[in-house]
């Protein structure tokens, strides 16, 4: 091993700081053994960057500084602050934050963890954007322009100073074709390596140590969900998933692997995450539940069986961000959807990814909720916005009428403050205080199928935001706290109240980070909307998150989509086929014979 | 427009011209090139409704052509006449018998078993305001209402900057999850709504819309659209819930300022 150079020592502690927030974490306490391993295979294999060791680094130029000056100004200040310091005018309501970028750390890298990026990966960043986040892609610069803005970002941290702190980039080799079999192999080094821990056996964000995870800056930070590629920071691609393990994400728990496992041993993870996506490029997102027609009676206790001939349908899931409670960080990214009906039921089944299961406290989409809170899942972000609890936004009326909700709400917040939760969220990452808190969550996981009370005439549809004073909606709710089903009737989010009906059939389970949940109603049920064949019906979700103090209407939402009872008999387009053929040709037959013996008249005649 | 397909279609045209070829080579070279045009021709795809309804409109004034002279009927008529009757042409004259009821009778097939489609709402982008408008508690005439801090611009340039600067505050407190960052209404959470949010850099909006237009789309948002703008459907707040009147006036400023874009003025719209 050769001698280390100042500066990669410098490198290396900073590594070393990455690794200590690591490993201050429970899940990597038993990994303490092969972290040493890593950091020594890293000493082995990373020397200080070629281009730029020993030399002055590339700053830029005092007009390219000023210039990017200019861009941040106008185009990156509003989140990463003026001073680069990630606090922005946007930052108190994003999570993740914007990065703050006074310490050096950047999140997509080509290089080693815990080192400086290279240019072109800060480049990467601002043009692409980081998928899933706040960050968007800026293809608007020119590449004079993002040389520009990465010399003014340097300016921001003194590490770019340094000569010697930076580290050559991890070759990124093309990627091999992908194999089943090395998605197999990569479910065993991913169960070896330990992912799960943070990620769930399957990949779903649910690992143990899931809801104590927080970032270098102390803030709360959830796991990537690895069956849903598309969300991926760094880029959902194959390339991109073997850097992002390669390299690590400064500044999160998220360590790199780079020269701690084979190169294989990456791909074949990159391989079984490809496979745990359904191998898609893109975001299989779909507009239409189609519900197939069964036969027999639908029996609940089969619970997913039920479903196994049902086409799947993903739909996004985004924050309500419409009216008070705005939930800019909701929890579930998608939900999705699988429809079966007989002769007189209907039945829906929805599944969507949650990384524990809340099934304590309270829920419904009738609750209370302050006009803004921030969404950090920590006590104290509430004090703040007390002084403006929800109430008094929609008027005096309801504030009187849901005078008796407001208060109990306004209390129980005041109690959060008072202590409780605040040092689980602090700096001890007390393992057992978070699944204490996981369990006893103050409110619970939930969820909801919207649809108009009345089936639509023409193109009118209530107001996808709990329908509204005309057009009312009814909400398919399920309490997962208690495991029951209620029936809501809305118009409009400032009233909701429980129906009189008879609510829904439920089943629910939840199994290796995943909710499902499955409803069960009449195709025609008293004044409710009617399921008919053939036809297309509007339909909505709701996901609420008791972890990430999801309640009422701050909750995870879609807009209308359609729901479409496909025909039990569908009719066979042999006859209508039949018939316009042999139509069109008798047709043919008559002009040509028409033509033929007006010819052979003419021909007599002459 | 797409220059490349324009002039390869009148090519194509003159070397017709210039080859002197029959009457039904015409009617033909028509009904493609047109076809050609509208469907490849135009940058922005044109629907295929639309496009069918080109080529109806082009087959009657072709036939129009065709029957309007005797000389014209009969370049038509005996060639097609000689398809039908001549020894020569009865193979070709047999597939071709075979060939259109076939196509009909798979037209049929795929119409009935390719998924039904949900039904489309053409939703008027830019509806008409109302005459009249109350927010919070003020109303606001929209013949006559116009963005009181605009003056500033000339009148008092550093207040204005300071206007814009509020706005910049209050768009990015509250906006671009949806408008996005550089307003091109890209925002962050757009995939998950229909319809996506309106794109501000798109010359199809600020530009041709007063300020007080604008001012009416933040105030009342989708609850105070009319019907044919789908207010069950659409996103957008009601501002008015959230902002002050003189926050609302700032981030207009803002997005006019930011995008370059100038406002319709009002008297624009007396001629």
């Amino acid at each position: 091993m050769r001698i280390l150079g100042s500066g990669q020592r410098s490198a290396l502690a900073s590594a070393a700081s990455a690794g200590k927030t690591l490993f201050r974490r429970t899940l990597f306490r038993k990994t303490l053994v092969g972290g040493v391993l890593l950091g020594g295979a890293f000493l082995a294999t990373t020397v200080p960057a070629s281009a730029q060791g020993g030399s002055v680094p590339d700053l830029g130029t005092e007009a390219q500084v000023a210039e990017g000056k200019v861009l941040y100004d106008k185009y990156c200040s509003q989140c990463h602050g003026d001073e680069g310091d990630g606090q922005g005018i946007a930052t108190p309501y994003l999570n993740p934050a914007p990065r703050d970028f006074t310490g050096g750390k950047y999140k997509i890298r080509s290089t080693p963890t815990g080192s400086l990026p290279t240019d072109e990966d800060i480049k990467r960043s601002i043009r692409i954007g980081l998928p899933y986040t706040a960050m968007p892609g800026f293809p608007i610069f020119s590449e004079d322009e993002l040389t520009s803005l990465v010399a003014y970002l340097k300016t921001f941290s003194e590490d770019f100073k340094d000569p010697e702190a930076y580290l050559d980039p991890i070759p990124l080799p093309d990627p091999p074709p992908y194999s089943p079999e090395a998605a197999e192999k990569g479910k065993l080094v991913y169960e070896q390596t330990g992912c799960g821990r943070c990620h769930g056996n399957l990949g779903r964000g649910d690992g143990l140590s899931a809801p104590t995870l927080v970032d270098d800056w102390g803030d709360y930070i959830r796991v990537a969900d690895l069956s849903q590629t598309w969300t991926f920071r760094g880029g959902g691609t194959r390339q991109d998933i073997f850097r992002t393990m390669s390299s690590g994400f400064n500044g999160t728990p998220m360590p790199g692997f780079h020269g701690a496992i084979p190169v294989e041993d990456i791909w074949a993870i990159v391989d079984y995450m490809t496979s745990l996506a359904g191998n898609v490029a893109e975001a299989p997102y779909g507009n239409v539940v189609t519900a197939v027609a069964v036969e027999g009676d639908l029996d609940l206790a089969q619970g997913a069986d039920l479903f196994v001939d049902a086409p799947e349908s993903m739909f996004p899931l985004v924050g309500q961000i419409i009216e008070p409670g705005r939930n800019f960080n909701p929890a579930a990214t998608s939900i999705s959807v699988r429809a079966i009906h007989s002769r007189e039921e209907i039945a829906f089944q929805v599944t969507w990814n949650d990384m524990a299961a809340e099934t304590t406290g309270l829920n419904g989409p009738e609750l209370a909720i302050p006009l803004w809170e921030e969404d950090q899942p920590e006590g104290a972000s509430v004090a703040d916005e007390e002084e403006e609890d929800g109430g008094g936004f929609w008027g005096d009326e309801e504030e009187a009428e849901e005078d008796s909700s407001e208060d109990f709400w306004g209390e129980e917040e005041a109690a959060d403050d008072a202590g409780g939760d605040d040092s689980f969220w602090g700096d001890d990452d007390d393992t057992a205080d978070a699944s204490a808190a996981s369990s006893t969550s103050e409110f619970s996981d939930a969820v909801a199928l919207q649809f108009p009370k009345t089936s639509p005439e023409g193109i009118r549809k209530p107001y996808f935001l709990f329908g509204d004073t005309e057009l009312p909606v009814e909400l398919w709710y399920a309490d997962l706290a208690d495991q029951r089903s209620k029936l809501y009737e809305a118009r409009g989010s400032v009233s909701v109240v429980e129906s009189e009906s008879k609510a829904p059939e439920m089943v629910a389970s939840y199994e290796e980070g995943q909710w499902s949940v499955i409803f069960k109603r009449k195709l025609r049920s008293g004044s409710s909307m009617t399921f008919e064949e053939g036809v297309f019906l509007p339909v909505a979700f709701s996901v609420w998150n008791g972890f990430n103090r999801e309640r009422g209407n701050k909750r995870a939402l879609t807009p209308w989509y359609n729901v479409y009872l496909k025909p039990r008999e569908a009719p066979s387009p042999v006859a209508p086929m039949v018939k316009a053929g042999l139509g069109v040709l008798a047709l043919e037959l008559l002009i040509i014979g028409w033509v033929r013996r007006k010819k052979k008249s003419e021909a007599a005649r002459a | 427009m797409k220059i490349g397909i324009i002039l390869l279609v009148v090519a194509a045209m003159a070397l017709l011209r210039w080859r002197k070829v029959g009457m039904l080579t015409w009617i033909a070279a028509w009904l493609l090139g047109i076809f050609v045009l509208i469907r490849f021709g135009f940058t922005t795809p044109v629907p295929m409704s639309v496009v069918k309804l080109y080529m109806g409109i082009l087959a009657s004034a072709l036939i129009a052509y065709i029957f309007s002279d005797a000389q014209r009927q009969e370049q038509v008529k005996s060639p097609l006449k000689a398809f039908l009757t001549e020894k020569k042409f009865a193979p070709l004259l047999g597939l071709v018998a075979i060939a259109i009821p076939t196509a009909v009778a798979a037209n049929i097939y795929f119409d009935m078993t390719s998924p039904a489609k949900p039904p489309a709402f053409g939703r008027t982008v830019h509806p008409a305001p109302p005459a009249q408008i109350n927010v919070l508690e003020t109303d606001f005439d929209m013949a006559t209402l116009d963005n009181p801090y605009r003056h500033l611009e000339t009148d008092d340039p550093a207040a204005f900057q300071e206007r814009v600067a509020n706005g910049r505050v209050v768009y990015y407190k509250n906006c671009f999850y949806c408008h996005g960052d550089l307003m091109a209404g890209d925002g962050m959470f757009i995939h998950g709504l229909n319809p996506i949010p309106t794109n501000f850099q798109d010359q199809g909006t600020l530009p041709i819309l007063q300020e007080s237009f604008v001012f009416w789309r933040i105030a009342k948002g989708a609850p105070g659209l009319p019907e044919e703008g789908g207010p069950w459907d659409s996103a957008m707040p009601a501002w008015e819930n959230f902002l002050t009147e003189d926050e609302m006036w700032d981030v207009i400023l803002f997005l006019y300022d930011f995008t370059g874009a100038r406002p319709r003025a009002l008297h624009d719209l007396e001629h």
